[in-house]
């Protein structure tokens, strides 16, 4: 039987109840919980990603969660103390540090099987996080992945301010998906201020976000040969995007696109994008054709780190990651994208070499798209204000598709959430890792390039 | 591979625009000359992000790329704190990595330059102390120099390293 996708599962607080909303592919259930003895029944043992959350609702609101194989603390770390900090009634600024408390690894025994704890500090220029294998000599037997280190409590600080405060902190949840978070909020901004979406606006801003795609893409595809010791891939892609990032730079202000998405378009030059567009789309195909033709490299990208599609189904995994898999969700898959040229792109495989041959597929979409995108500028009126109610959004960042949840008040932030693709393709990291060896994990992990930060909050 | 020597024969030096080549070739020409002069020829930065969005260490990524070359210039970023001269601290120092980063301090060797990057880590920009956000000062560790921006572009970071060298006793 065909299983639903679970997106999210998150906990909401009224004055006298908890609530629980989940999240599936066309569906969503509410179930209420008492709120002095609140009882939660796990779905893990049929959704194994719904762990994350419910660890996690279980750390933030003290909720107790029953039927459940894994019951470790997620975000409460070693010297974490014990308080709920999402509940309403904490309103300290600051925590105590408490006692130690050491965290149990999920662990292989038995004879020659030792562990290999890697992080949270890492060797490269990257986010924090922590990977614990069991070993037995070369081939990995198991991986946990542990994260919430760069964990910032956004959720918390965002209560109580209004939609328009929020966005700064929005935009820097994840900085390769900065716009595409931005996209999100101005989603709900519109919902919520019943202004249609003016589409000339809305093509600045999709054509922004598929230059933020760009970027990460021509980003990884120097990274993945780079991780298998092939460095001269790296210096060529990484001076693409380099001059993407200026580009983008010229187009919107920043070089993250932070700050970007708003109410007008920047007057631009067409005819510069066109020539820009065209430059790196023959320097692609360069790229393409001279990368396909080294044997060693696909030796070492070809077979690693597969993802079956049945398991990819099964963990409800999403964006670049699920469609190597041969799984055909993308979010931009609607009518609107689909006048501007989208193509949903896939591969069948799920090994390292799918998620780079993917990635290249998606470029060349991603600039025929921004050249449909271009149009004239623009502008609309800031709205004045915003109906309280619910409001979700989806995006498909350059990782995947981003949930976003915002509750508003009485004008104000009353609850905060988003789910980052990360947070549900982390934890179908270790199912790519059966039939490899510990050196290819750089590798493999770097093929999906999730976001830590996203995923942490 | 015939092909790749062709193509670097057409491109040969990555170059940008004149302007911004040439002053990026005056700073680099200084910096080059202060890490000769202070760190025998290599300075070895350790790089720890301590609940940043990202997108500081992105750039320092991008220090790496053809256009801005940094390793030419004797600059590395080691993989363990015990090979390095400098911390570069990016991100709003979270809970969780707390006791991390004063793991990592303690590790390198003396004198040890803590260096913060971005606004996060002095809680200069949009993140301010919060529930989970502690910001570098609560660290109580001597913090030498400071590159602003969010982010500092890779330009900026190369101008504050320069500067951090300027200011070395
Ligand atoms: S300073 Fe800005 S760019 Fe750097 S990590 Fe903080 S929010 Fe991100």
């Amino acid at each position: 039987m065909k299983q639903d996708r679970l997106i999210a599962r998150f906990a909401l607080e009224h004055s006298n109840s908890f609530e629980i909303i989940t999240l599936f592919d066309g569906k969503v259930q509410r179930e209420k919980l008492d709120k002095d003895n609140p009882v939660l029944k796990s779905i893990s043992s049929r959704y194994t990603t719904a762990t994350w959350f419910e660890r996690k609702i279980r750390d933030d609101f003290d909720i107790k969660i029953v039927n459940a194989y894994d019951n470790r603390p997620l975000i409460h770390h070693e010297r974490f103390p014990s308080v709920a900090l999402m509940k309403k009634e904490f309103m300290n600024n600051e925590i105590k540090f408490s006692e130690y408390k050491p965290y149990k690894y999920e662990s292989v025994k038995g004879d020659g099987v030792f562990e290999v704890a890697v992080g949270p500090i890492h060797a490269g220029i990257i986010e924090p996080g922590h990977f614990q294998f069991s070993q037995e000599g070369e081939r990995i037997l198991h991986l946990e992945v542990r994260h919430f280190y760069t964990y910032r409590g956004i959720e918390k600080v965002l209560e109580g301010k209004t939609l328009m405060e929020a966005k700064k902190m929005i935009e820097r949840i994840s900085g390769n998906e900065s716009i595409a978070y931005q996209l999100a909020w101005f989603d709900i901004v519109m919902q919520a201020s019943q202004n249609g979406y003016d589409e000339k606006l809305k093509k600045y801003h999709c054509m922004l976000l598929e230059f933020e795609r760009l970027i990460h893409h021509l980003t990884d595809i120097g990274f993945i040969p780079n991780d298998a010791g092939f460095g001269a891939a790296l210096s060529f892609a990484s001076m693409l995007a380099e001059d993407t990032r200026v580009f983008l730079k010229e187009l919107c202000g920043h070089r993250f696109g932070f700050g970007a998405v708003s109410f007008d378009v920047k007057d631009y030059d067409k005819d510069k994008i066109v020539e820009f567009l065209d430059d790196l789309d023959s320097r692609v195909r360069w790229f393409e054709d001279w990368i396909v033709d080294i044997p060693s490299l696909w030796d070492r990208l070809d077979t690693t780190g597969v993802l079956t599609a049945q398991k990819a189904q099964k963990y409800g995994v999403v964006g670049v990651v699920a469609r190597s898999s041969g799984v055909k969700i993308d979010r931009r898959d609607g009518d609107f994208y689909k006048k501007y040229g989208f193509v949903l792109q896939s591969e069948e495989i799920g090994d390292v070499a799918s998620r780079f041959k993917l990635r290249i597929k998606e470029i060349y979409n991603s600039i025929s798209m921004v050249r449909n995108f271009i149009d004239s500028t623009c502008r609309v009126d800031k709205p004045i204000g915003f109906k309280d109610g619910e409001y979700t959004s989806f995006v498909e960042s350059s990782i995947g598709e981003i949930f976003m949840f915002i509750k508003l008040k009485n004008g104000f932030i009353e609850r905060f959430y988003a789910r980052d693709p990360s947070f549900i393709n982390w934890q179908a990291l270790y199912l790519m890792m059966e039939k490899d060896i510990i050196a290819d994990f750089p590798l493999i992990n770097k093929s999906c390039d999730l976001s830590y930060a996203g995923s942490d909050l | 591979m015939i092909k790749f020597w062709k193509k670097r024969a057409e491109n040969s030096i990555a170059t940008r625009h004149l302007k911004f080549d040439k002053d990026l070739e005056e700073i680099k020409k200084e910096l080059k000359s202060k890490i000769g002069k202070k760190f025998a020829g290599s300075l070895a930065i350790r790089m720890v992000s301590s609940g940043s969005c990202n997108a500081c260490e992105a750039e320092c990524n991008a220090l790496l790329n053809p256009y801005y070359d940094l390793e030419r210039l004797g600059i590395h970023f080691v993989a363990s704190p015990r090979h390095a001269d400098a911390m570069l601290l990016s991100g709003v120092v979270g809970v969780n990595m707390y006791h991390h980063i004063l793991d990592a301090y303690h590790q390198m060797p003396q004198p040890a330059y803590i260096i913060t990057l971005g606004d996060c880590p002095l809680l200069e920009g949009t993140f301010e102390k919060s529930v989970a956000i502690k910001g570098a000062k609560s660290l109580d560790l001597p913090i030498f120099h400071h590159i602003a921006g969010c982010p500092p572009e890779p330009k900026e970071i190369i101008e504050g390293l320069l500067t951090f060298l300027k200011h070395l006793p």
